[in-house]
């Protein structure tokens, strides 16, 4: 009984790690550009198969794709016509480099099959980057727009990379090897060393971005967008950047979490959507603004999620799903909404 | 050094147009005045100056650099700085905090920090503080403070008196005199006609959106029709009614 209970635990709290990587890419995704992601769990997706792929030797499609779309922005930002001569070059350098990083990344990984950390960098380069180009495509065009319109704008682009997920990778699931084969036996109960892993480097990641955004002022910046985007403005914050700032961040720790969650459960082009909504499950405890509360309700909704697998598996995610009603009551009780903030 | 020259300016939200082919000059190193009612379009256009609300029409220059056009980070960089009313601060982020981000573009020196807090010390005291916690008089000091860190070359404060105690409006103005003194060219914006005039060179005023006088601060401080402008809309109404009335 306890041993069941044990392996319970530490199976919820590694799901919880996998959804707080999750929660925190909504949350800052939400607070800095007002968009209710719904297309988070598809970095997720991105972010196991680029990484699947880069290990297998071969060139990372998306990586190729993400350069071409970073470049044809990189072209009409140098020809804006109100930057100065220096400014045009600078842009052209960080552009440049921005660029040459992405492919030099996908090369190396496919020159080096099965080194793992140069697989881990290429995806993170190419999902992290696909990040600002959902931004500059889908986001900046309508920024100022309800939330609803862009809500509805993240539906279609859950669509279009769903897509092109099958259409890059296929529907065949790859088979990922862990970071570490094997894993440690603590009495009766076996830890697979993926799970330390993946709680380690969740851990990191969280206290990265805590690090960034209260010690450096690019991170002080991100948070005033979040609070008063007019306020940032007048501070000649580039919101623009900011907003690219928050969704690459945002791609990157949900493909962090595609990666390491991979060698668990397979990559395949369907993973992504109910992980991301999951991690929405648990954001939502915390208004999808509250960072220490969301961090609750990852790990309530990764002990529920294995509880409920052990006892009623085929209800498993009716009952993580059906959570929200309660979190929702919870939180419409303690948190009243504001009429309509400014 | 800023020369500020806009002409024919039209500046609206939405389907409505707020102010239209209006013109305005500040040479550099001047204390400007735009006075008006409420809804005369003051804020509007310090806002269409800042690029937060686009000029639909009209030309902004800058020692012949047009404006229009650019977004408030560019203007910011050129030296272009609003203090708008709301003050638009960053609640939950320490007061310091506010300041260093005010100076984002230069990198937010310690030096600017000093030169802040010896200019209003008591910034200095609550540096640790939320911004939210502070006063309403704080809360302008620091919105004004924001504003300097960035090393502004026009600074543009919208209606900094309103609301406030008298004693932390006197301190707000000796801040903005001394800035004056120091050559700083500033657009001031105040419903208080009698307060701006004190310390402007020259003013405008505005009246639903058109500048219906001008001139030095003395000549116009003794204008009846300084008056009228702030009474217009009763006026109007009051020579509607005598019409009525006679009828």
């Amino acid at each position: 009984m306890l041993d069941t209970l044990s392996f319970l635990l530490i199976d919820g709290i590694t799901n919880g790690a996998v959804y707080g990587l999750l929660a925190l890419s909504l949350i800052v995704i939400y607070t800095v550009t007002r968009v209710v992601n719904i297309a988070q769990g598809e970095y997720v997706t991105l972010g196991a198969l680029s990484f699947a792929s880069a290990l297998s030797g071969s060139f990372n499609l998306l990586s190729g794709l993400v350069a071409a779309g970073l470049a044809a922005f990189a072209l009409r930002d140098v020809a804006d016509k109100h930057l100065g001569a220096s400014a045009r070059i600078r842009v052209l350098l960080i552009r440049s480099a921005w660029i040459a990083g992405v492919l030099a990344t996908a090369f190396a990984a496919s020159r080096f099959p099965g080194s793992y950390w140069l697989a881990v960098l290429a995806s993170l380069a190419a999902t992290a980057s696909l990040g600002t180009l959902t931004y500059r495509l889908t986001v900046e065009p309508v920024s100022g727009a309800s939330p609803v319109v862009l809500l509805i704008v993240s539906v279609g682009v859950y669509m279009v990379l769903h897509g092109a997920a099958v259409l890059i990778w296929g529907a065949e699931p790859r088979s990922v090897p862990p970071v570490v084969e094997g894993g440690v036996s603590l009495g009766p109960v076996f830890i697979a060393y993926q799970s330390l892993w993946i709680c380690g480097i969740a851990v990191l990641a969280m206290g990265g971005l805590y690090a960034f955004s209260e010690r450096t002022l690019m991170g002080q910046a991100l948070q005033a967008t979040a609070v008063n985007r007019v306020g940032a403005q007048l501070c000649g914050i580039p919101v623009r950047l900011a907003g690219q700032l928050s969704f690459a961040i945002g791609a990157g720790f949900s493909a962090l979490s595609g990666l390491l969650l991979a060698p668990l459960i397979t990559a395949n082009y369907d993973m992504g959507l109910p992980i991301g909504l999951k991690g929405f499950v648990a954001a939502a405890l915390g208004g999808i603004v509250e960072y220490p509360t969301a961090l609750i309700g990852v790990m309530l909704v990764g002990l529920t999620e294995s509880f409920s697998a052990f006892q009623v598996s085929a209800f498993r995610d009716v009952i993580v799903f059906l959570m929200v009603i309660p979190i929702l009551l919870w939180r419409n009780a303690v948190r009243p909404p504001e009429a309509h903030e400014h | 050094m800023p020369n500020l020259r806009i002409s024919g300016l039209k500046v609206g939200y939405g389907r409505a147009t707020v102010i239209e082919n209006l013109a305005l000059s500040v040479a550099s190193g001047e204390l400007v005045t735009v006075l008006g009612a409420n809804g005369a379009g003051k804020t509007t256009l310090l806002n269409g100056i800042m690029g937060l609300a686009p000029p639909r029409a009209g030309s902004i220059l800058m020692e012949d650099q047009e404006l229009i056009g650019l977004r408030p980070e560019q203007l910011v960089a050129l030296g272009v700085v609003l203090v708008p009313e709301r003050r638009e601060l960053f609640g939950n982020l320490t007061v310091e905090v506010n300041l260093r981000l005010g100076g984002y573009r230069t990198g937010a020196p310690s030096k600017s920090l000093d030169r802040i807090y010896s200019l209003f010390p008591i910034l200095a005291e609550r540096r640790r503080q939320k911004a939210a916690t502070l006063s309403g008089g704080e809360q302008q000091m620091l919105a004004v403070g924001r504003a300097l860190m960035s090393g502004p070359r026009l600074l543009m404060l919208d209606e900094p008196s309103i609301g406030l105690a008298p004693l932390i409006v006197q301190e707000i103005l000796r801040v903005i005199g001394q800035l004056k003194a120091d050559g700083l060219t500033i657009i001031l914006v105040e419903q208080n006609a009698r307060l701006a005039l004190s310390m402007a060179d020259r003013g405008y005023v505005l009246e639903v959106g058109r500048i219906v006088l001008e001139g030095p601060s003395g000549s116009l401080s003794a204008d009846p029709r300084l008056s009228q402008a702030y009474l217009g809309g009763a006026a109007d109404y009051a020579a509607a009614r005598d019409q009525v009335y006679v009828d």
